[in-house]
């Protein structure tokens, strides 16, 4: 039984022995007040009495006085006789009045002074009575002369009057005493109210101390501990129950405030390795935060990697070099040695002294360069899948606790999580960098939109293409930053253009066919192919759109110079076919004379060899410009290159003055025999060709400082500057009767150029009309020969 | 009766002339549009064979001269051209050709056209 319920019992039993005191004190004053009130009472009673019987014996007296005095004076009979009855009835009066003032012994002496007095008078009456009677009425005179009658009536009366003074106070002591009953008993009543009430007071006092205070401190305490505040010690001295809950709640305060250390210990870990991106950052968080815990002074972590095997990602706490490779060495026998199953199963396994344990060479090996002695294995199983495992090392022997192994078991949890966020993270700055690479390395314009069109991203391609840098273009609409116009130049309505269809419809769109332009920043158009798609996420809602922007500009300009590539060479081979044709059929269906028919069969002999020239320049033109003619180089003498390509031309052109000037000590040059004759042979041929009248055809050579320089002059019909312009493209002929005579493909000229720069050389042209013309190319004079196809 | 060759090929000019030179034809040749204008204008031949692809002035645009000049607009007009297409047949016609040839032709479909103009115009030839 505890002390407060002692206390308290005690302090009830004395308010209930109070109370029934008081109780007690106000019934008994009650009855007694009753009780002297109701004898006070009788006594009043009494009194009244007594003075009624007093006062009647004193009417009696006076009556009997009176009637004896008539009697005394008239002899009437009738009064005698009244006397005698008024003496009886005042006798009588006095008896009763004895009898009632017996409770009062004061008074008796008194009531026999009166009766003795009254005795005396009533004698001394009867015998003035009897005198009367038998003397007369002189006789009586005289004796009632004497008064001795009166005397004792006075006395009778004076005593009487001091009785009635003495029973008058009386009555009045007798009022006093029940007035003084009354208060005795209200005194009695207060006295004991004060004590209840100071026993309550004491009470009060005492169950505050007792009691209220100590649960307002027991309040105050447990409030503090559901609002959280587990700092604050809880201390109550006071010996009794509530002192022992106070007690009790401090430990379970305690008991709290270790577990909600352990929390925050966890989760102070749990944030830093949930911060941490990297595996080697996690691992150092891993080791930062349990190793302070039980001591660790070094971690690995091994995560599972995509072919499922265990591969060591991180070590901390280990400052010498070689020991992750040492590690990865030693896989197959770390593996044998660490109880697989059992991370499996998802225990933390401890071992607590290596060098005790039975364990292969190089797992001893490496614990010694690592310089550990014992080790915690922690699994960590996120989801219900191993993902991994943390090794904590100790440098020392070391056995794991219950409570270790729960907090790394615990810990593991979180870990395990980070690992596998921090995998997953790693997967997706993977796949985000290749998808960036893809994105900025694309040679197609992209762009990136949100929903409501606006750029977030634009890739170097576009930049190049459209002349605006992503940064310039972020937020802004992309219709702004990609005007499309269409083969009119009017504008392409945004709501109309591939982008806005693919976002609206959550499917892939584009423009159909050629015919649309790109403005660019500039104000230039580009002519593009624009194909469309949305970004939808999961669940197929649309995150933005993705512009595919081609330059199609290349492939615009290729299908127009095919075109007009077969409109040429159709316009070229029709022409001698005209010839052959026409000729031909003159000399089948008509009759000419000799000599005309043989000037048509060399015309159709002329334009038979024209048509295989053009064939084989187009075939030339065809191969250099599918890449497939390569140069085989060798080096080679330019001089006896010239002379060689010269001497068919001096025995043809009778009316020309071919000659070479080449100086001596020429460089070896490196280049294709064939090739660089052809090149000869065609400039020779148009220096020819373009001097109807002949002169001199001139190919000098000369050597500058790190090149060779070829020219080949003539003194021909020459070119105006106007004429120039194109010498070099395809199928360029020069507008003058004099070019069309001399029959030539118009590709010529193109070939050689190409040869040259194949060679790595330049080629160019000087001329003056009807003054001649110089034609000159170079040839670098060491073996830096341009590959197939270099423009 | 006159005709008129403008070709810049000096093989196809060759061709028609010996085509037609047996036939008491005088036969004007032009090397250019430029030149073959001016010989429209100066000889008034009264059929000319031209080509497309000239230099300088295409037969196109003689031949839309020839015909909204009302001094030259009784002038026949034969394209004689390499530009096989429908396309190429559908804008000579439109410039307002009366025969549109395309090479390689024909010389004795030539021949016949040629007759056959020469007896639809007895007037301008006797008058030449």
């Amino acid at each position: 039984m505890g002390r407060l319920r002692v206390q308290l019992t005690v302090l009830l039993a004395m308010l209930g022995l109070l109370v029934a005191a008081w109780g007690a004190t106000i019934f008994l004053g009650a009855r007694n007040g009753e009780v002297s009130t109701e004898s006070q009472q009788f006594e009043v009673g009494r009194f009244d009495e007594l003075r009624r019987a007093a006062a009647d014996f004193r009417g009696r007296v006076v009556d009997a006085v009176a009637h004896q005095r008539d009697y005394l004076l008239t002899g009437d009979l009738r009064s005698k006789e009244e006397f005698r009855a008024a003496c009886h009835q005042a006798e009588e009066h006095l008896a009763l009045v004895r009898t009632l003032a017996k409770p009062w012994p004061s008074l008796t002496p008194m009531i026999e002074r009166i009766d003795a007095a009254y005795a005396g008078w009533e004698r001394q009456a009867i015998g003035e009575v009897g005198i009367r009677d038998h003397q007369g009425i002189g006789a009586v005179m005289l004796v009632v002369g004497r008064g001795v009658t009166r005397a004792r009536l006075t006395e009778t009366r004076s005593h009487q009057a001091s009785f009635d003074q003495v029973l008058a106070d009386l009555q009045v002591t007798a009022a006093r005493q029940q007035r003084s009953t009354y208060r005795d008993t209200q005194r009695l009543a207060l006295d004991a109210a004060v004590m209840i009430l100071a026993t309550v007071t004491l009470i009060f006092f005492y169950l505050r101390r007792a009691v209220g205070a100590p649960a307002a401190a027991l309040r105050s305490a447990s409030s503090r501990l559901a609002g959280g505040d587990l700092t604050t010690p809880i201390e109550l001295a006071v010996p009794n129950e509530l002192g022992a809950v106070a007690a009790d709640l401090e430990v379970m305060r305690r008991r709290l405030e270790g577990r909600i250390e352990g929390l925050i210990r966890l989760r102070d870990l749990s944030a830093q390795v949930v911060g941490a991106t990297s595996l080697q950052g996690l691992c150092d968080a891993a080791l930062a935060g349990l190793g302070r815990e039980v001591g660790a002074a070094g971690a690995a972590l091994g995560a599972i990697d995509r072919d499922g095997r265990l591969r060591l990602r991180a070590l901390s706490g280990f400052d010498h070099p070689g020991v992750a490779e040492r590690i990865v060495a030693a896989h197959h026998e770390l593996c044998a040695f660490l109880a697989l199953k059992e991370l499996l199963a998802g225990q933390v396994v401890g071992i607590g002294d290596i060098e005790t344990a039975p364990k292969p060479e190089a797992v001893a090996e490496l614990a010694s360069v690592m310089g550990v002695r014992a080790m915690a294995l922690v699994p960590l199983v996120s989801r219900g899948s191993f993902v991994g495992l943390l090794a904590l090392f100790w440098e020392h022997p070391h056995q794991l606790d219950q409570e270790q192994e729960a907090l790394l078991g615990l810990a593991g949890n979180h870990i395990a999580g980070a690992l596998a966020a921090a995998l997953r993270y790693e997967e997706v700055e993977r796949a985000a960098g290749e998808a960036r690479a893809v994105f900025y390395a694309i040679a197609d314009g992209v762009l990136l939109t949100d929903p409501a069109g606006r750029v977030t991203a634009m890739n170097h391609a576009l930049e190049m293409l459209g002349g605006w840098t992503e940064a310039d273009v972020q937020g802004m609409p992309y219709a702004e930053v990609l005007p499309v116009v269409d083969e009119r130049g009017t504008r392409i309505p945004p709501e109309a253009r591939p982008l806005a269809k693919a976002i609206a419809t959550g499917e892939p769109a584009s423009d159909q066919g050629y015919g649309v332009d790109l403005v660019t920043r500039d104000g230039r158009r580009v002519p593009v192919a624009v194909s469309s798609a949305p970004i939808l996420d999961p669940r197929g809602m649309v995150m933005g759109g993705v512009d595919v922007v081609r330059d199609v500009s290349r492939e615009r300009e290729i299908d127009e110079v095919k075109s007009a590539l077969i409109s040429t060479v159709s316009h070229e081979l029709r022409t001698p076919l005209t010839l052959i044709h026409g000729f031909a059929e003159l000399l089948v269906l008509r009759d000419m004379p000799v000599e005309r028919r043989r000037a048509a069969a060399e015309e159709i002999l002329e334009a038979s060899r024209r048509l295989a020239r053009l064939i084989d320049d187009l075939l030339s033109v065809s191969r250099m410009e599918s890449g497939r003619l390569v140069l085989d180089p060798r080096p080679l003498d330019l001089g006896g290159l010239v002379e060689r390509t010269l001497s068919p031309f001096r025995a043809m052109a009778a009316r020309h003055n071919i000659r070479a000037e080449i100086p001596g000590g020429l460089p070896v040059i490196w280049g294709d025999p064939d090739k660089l004759e052809q090149i000869l042979t065609n400039l020779v041929g148009n220096a020819i060709k373009y001097s109807p009248s002949g002169g001199d055809v001139v190919v000098s050579v000369s050597v500058d400082d790190d090149e060779v320089r070829v020219s080949v002059r003539d003194q021909g019909i020459g070119m105006s500057p106007r004429d120039m312009g194109q010498l070099f493209e395809k199928f360029y002929r020069v507008d003058r009767d004099e070019v069309r005579r001399a029959g030539g493909t118009g590709l010529g000229l193109y070939i050689t150029r190409r040869l040259v720069e194949m060679h790595g050389g330049r080629i160019w042209a000087e001329s003056w009309t009807g003054a001649g013309s110089v034609f000159s190319f170079t040839l670098p004079g060491r073996s830096e020969l341009a590959g197939e196809g270099r423009r | 009766m006159k005709l008129l060759i403008a070709d810049d090929e000096p093989a196809v000019r060759a061709l028609v002339r010996v085509t037609l030179e047996d036939d008491d034809y005088r036969i004007l040749e032009a090397a250019d549009g430029v030149e073959a204008l001016q010989k429209i204008r100066d000889e008034h031949p009264s059929l000319v064979l031209l080509d497309i692809m000239m230099p300088g002035m295409n037969g196109l645009e003689v031949c839309r001269i020839v015909k909204s000049d009302p001094t030259t607009s009784g002038t026949v007009v034969v394209m004689l051209t390499a530009q096989a297409q429908q396309r190429d047949r559908d804008r000579g016609l439109a410039a307002g050709a009366d025969v549109y040839f395309t090479k390689p032709f024909s010389p004795l479909a030539l021949l016949d056209l040629v007759a056959r103009v020469r007896q639809a115009q007895p007037d301008r030839s006797r008058r030449f």
